[in-house]
């Protein structure tokens, strides 16, 4: 199969070729959006995009693979950070930047790594992995809140405890001078996430992609088929920790700065909830979740409203109760019924 | 320096630590042994517990006569999470993970809409002792007292009572204790309140030695998650006290040497590689050769 066909698989929303007409609407209406909006509201909203590569980690694990993992938040945290350190340090260099959009992702998945030997190969309860990844996410908080000081100082950068990391290298391309900025900067998020969801789209619907969903729908009966499911399982929660990395690559990037508490228990809790609301078993609808869901939290906390982490929570057990394959799936499995409806008329 | 006021310091500190793993993870324990839920609210409860204290003791009642209204509003609290919720996720673990997760933070910001970003503390009662050079905190002393009562109290339950033995039938086989007359309904949101309700308890009796603030369940879940992961869900009692005693035995040198933020990490990596070991929780591990 062509990569057209992988694309266009069973494996997300939108099977028929008709549906590739609304990805491309979906992809050009991104791309015109930030054009009626001014320099500054065009990099609000690549903040709303940049976060999707981390919903679609989410999704990758626990929709497609059954592992419900809460540790997303700290592969993102752990490249931005990498990538600050890194790209800090090295601003001597030629495309410097790159080095460091390397490195964080590769610091993440080698964490990821380590963590995945233990939890997989060990064969856990699936209850143990959400518990465990959570867990590592608390201590990692706690960790980065108390570097202050000129002790944690790697090479030029301060790690800067509760305050976070500050100054953190904008992204640049070496044939432009100035760093990218506003609607460059927002071209360069769409182009990179882009790529990410239809590459992450062909591969759900690779033969790959197949043995991770048995891995999800009976996971003994996946290995008596004679695949090792710990190697898979190890596999993608690495992939999906290298995704959660383009996020925390791209934050820092955007806002030159990350603190601890981007990477705590509140912020922990959003991407699952993104996927939840999207509809876990669909990229696509995770796509639009998570900027729908970014864009909504962010105009609440800018106008200093309290009530957004209730509004999250209440999110939550309203997808866990209400909508089992979460609301845009819901919504777009039924728009269809009634397309068919009129159909038949 | 002497031996043996130096010993009696270290059991001192073990039974300290082994004493705050139980008291934080034994609600937990009891609803996963029972019915293999984790309620990520957990920590959130034991605010609840905390927070009851502390209003009460503001209100003029002794602390110790608040602690049963802690266990009360933990029993309220849970029955009524159980029967909106969780009744309908029994086959759904990770969904219901995630739904007493959204619980939580709906809980502790509710918290601070409601009480704002503190609340009184509560003076720890008692003072403390001194031998050898070393100081005691009776009031540490009555945390590791009410930390084994709570221990024997289940077990008394759990082995002694019809409704124990309802329990441990409905742990063993969901199916065949129904089919038995056992109501399995009842039995879960019994368990489940009960499980709330110890965890307000515990944040009603840790109360004193905290600040009392919205998201201060969030120092005590990750012990409470470490214990009930390395304990496993197979056996409530020996799974608390294999993995509370031993987590306690390695979180003490390295909390005496490094800080305490070092001996939870010590925790972490301690239950990355028990689980490797024992991937079911150490109360899969029979120490008398028995089955």
């Amino acid at each position: 199969m062509g990569p057209l066909q992988l694309f266009l698989g069973e494996r997300d929303l939108g099977k028929q070729k008709s549906s590739l007409i609304f990805f491309l609407a979906y992809l050009v209406s991104l791309s015109i959006v930030p054009m009626v909006m001014g320099d500054y509201e065009a990099m609000n909203f690549a903040y709303f995009l940049l976060n999707v590569p981390l919903g679609l980690s989410v999704t990758l694990v626990w929709g497609y693979c059954g592992i419900l993992s809460f540790g997303q938040i700290a592969f993102f945290g752990v490249a931005g950070y990498a990538y600050g350190i890194i790209a800090g340090n090295l601003t001597q260099l030629p495309a410097y930047e790159f080095i460091g959009i390397g490195g964080g992702i590769l610091s993440s998945m080698l964490l990821a790594s380590i963590l995945a030997y233990f939890l997989f190969f060990a064969r856990v309860e699936n209850w143990i992995i959400p518990v465990l990844t959570l867990v590592f996410t608390l201590l990692l908080e706690t960790f980065l809140a108390q570097t202050a000081g000129y002790q944690w100082k790697i090479g030029n950068v301060l790690l800067g405890g509760y305050n976070g990391m500050t100054g953190i290298p904008s992204m640049r391309l070496p044939w432009i001078d100035d760093p990218l900025y506003g609607y460059s900067f927002y071209y360069y998020v769409l182009t990179f996430v882009a790529l990410v969801f239809v590459a992450l789209r062909i591969f759900i619907n690779s033969k790959y992609g197949s043995i991770i969903v048995a891995i999800r729908e009976d996971s003994l009966r996946t290995e008596v088929l004679g695949y090792d499911i710990r190697k898979w399982q190890f596999f993608v929660f690495v992939l999906a920790a290298a995704l959660a990395s383009v996020s925390g690559i791209l934050y820092v990037q955007w806002g030159n700065y990350i603190t601890p508490s981007q990477l705590g228990l509140v912020a922990a809790a959003q991407p699952v909830i993104w996927a939840a609301i999207g509809g876990r078993s669909s990229l696509l609808a995770v796509s639009l979740s998570t900027i729908g869901m970014t864009w909504f939290s962010f105009t609440l906390s800018t106008q200093g409203n309290q009530l957004s982490l209730i509004f999250i929570g209440a999110a939550a057990v309203a997808s866990i109760m209400l909508f089992r394959d979460g609301i845009v799936l819901t919504l777009w499995n039924n728009v269809g019924k009634l397309g068919k409806l009129f159909e038949k008329k | 320096m002497e031996i043996a006021p130096l010993i009696i310091s270290l059991v001192y500190q073990a039974l300290t630590a082994g004493a705050f793993l139980v008291l934080c993870s034994i609600g937990l324990m009891i609803v996963l042994g029972m019915m293999n839920i984790i309620n990520l609210a957990h920590g959130e409860i034991m605010m609840i517990g905390a927070y009851v204290a502390s209003l009460l003791v503001t209100e003029g009642l002794p602390f110790f006569l608040t602690l049963p209204f802690c266990f009360l509003v933990g029993v309220l609290v849970g029955l009524v999470i159980e029967f909106l919720f969780i009744r309908y996720l029994y086959s759904r673990i990770l969904s219901a993970l995630v739904l007493t997760w959204g619980l939580g933070l709906i809980i502790a910001q509710g918290a601070l809409l409601i009480y704002g970003p503190f609340l009184p503390s509560i003076k720890i009662p008692f003072g403390s002792i001194e031998y050898g050079g070393f100081t005691y905190s009776i009031y540490q002393l009555f945390l590791i007292f009410v930390a084994a009562l709570l221990v024997a109290l289940i077990y008394f339950i759990l082995q002694k009572t019809e409704l124990g033995l309802k329990a441990r039938a409905t742990m063993q086989n969901p199916e065949i204790a129904s089919t038995i007359g056992i109501n399995r309904k009842k039995m879960f949101s019994i368990t489940f309140a009960f499980g709330a309700g110890l965890a307000a308890l515990a944040g009603g009796v840790l109360a004193p030695t905290t600040t009392i603030a919205p998201f201060m369940g969030t120092q005590f879940v990750a012990p409470a998650f470490i214990t009930v992961v390395v304990g496993g869900a197979t056996n409530i009692i020996t799974g608390t006290l294999y993995s509370a005693g031993s987590l306690a035995a390695i979180r003490t040198p390295i909390g005496m040497y490094l800080g305490s933020f070092a001996g939870t990490v010590g925790l972490f990596f301690a239950a990355l590689i028990l689980i490797r070991l024992y991937p079911n929780g150490l109360a899969s591990i029979r120490l008398f050769g028995r089955r």
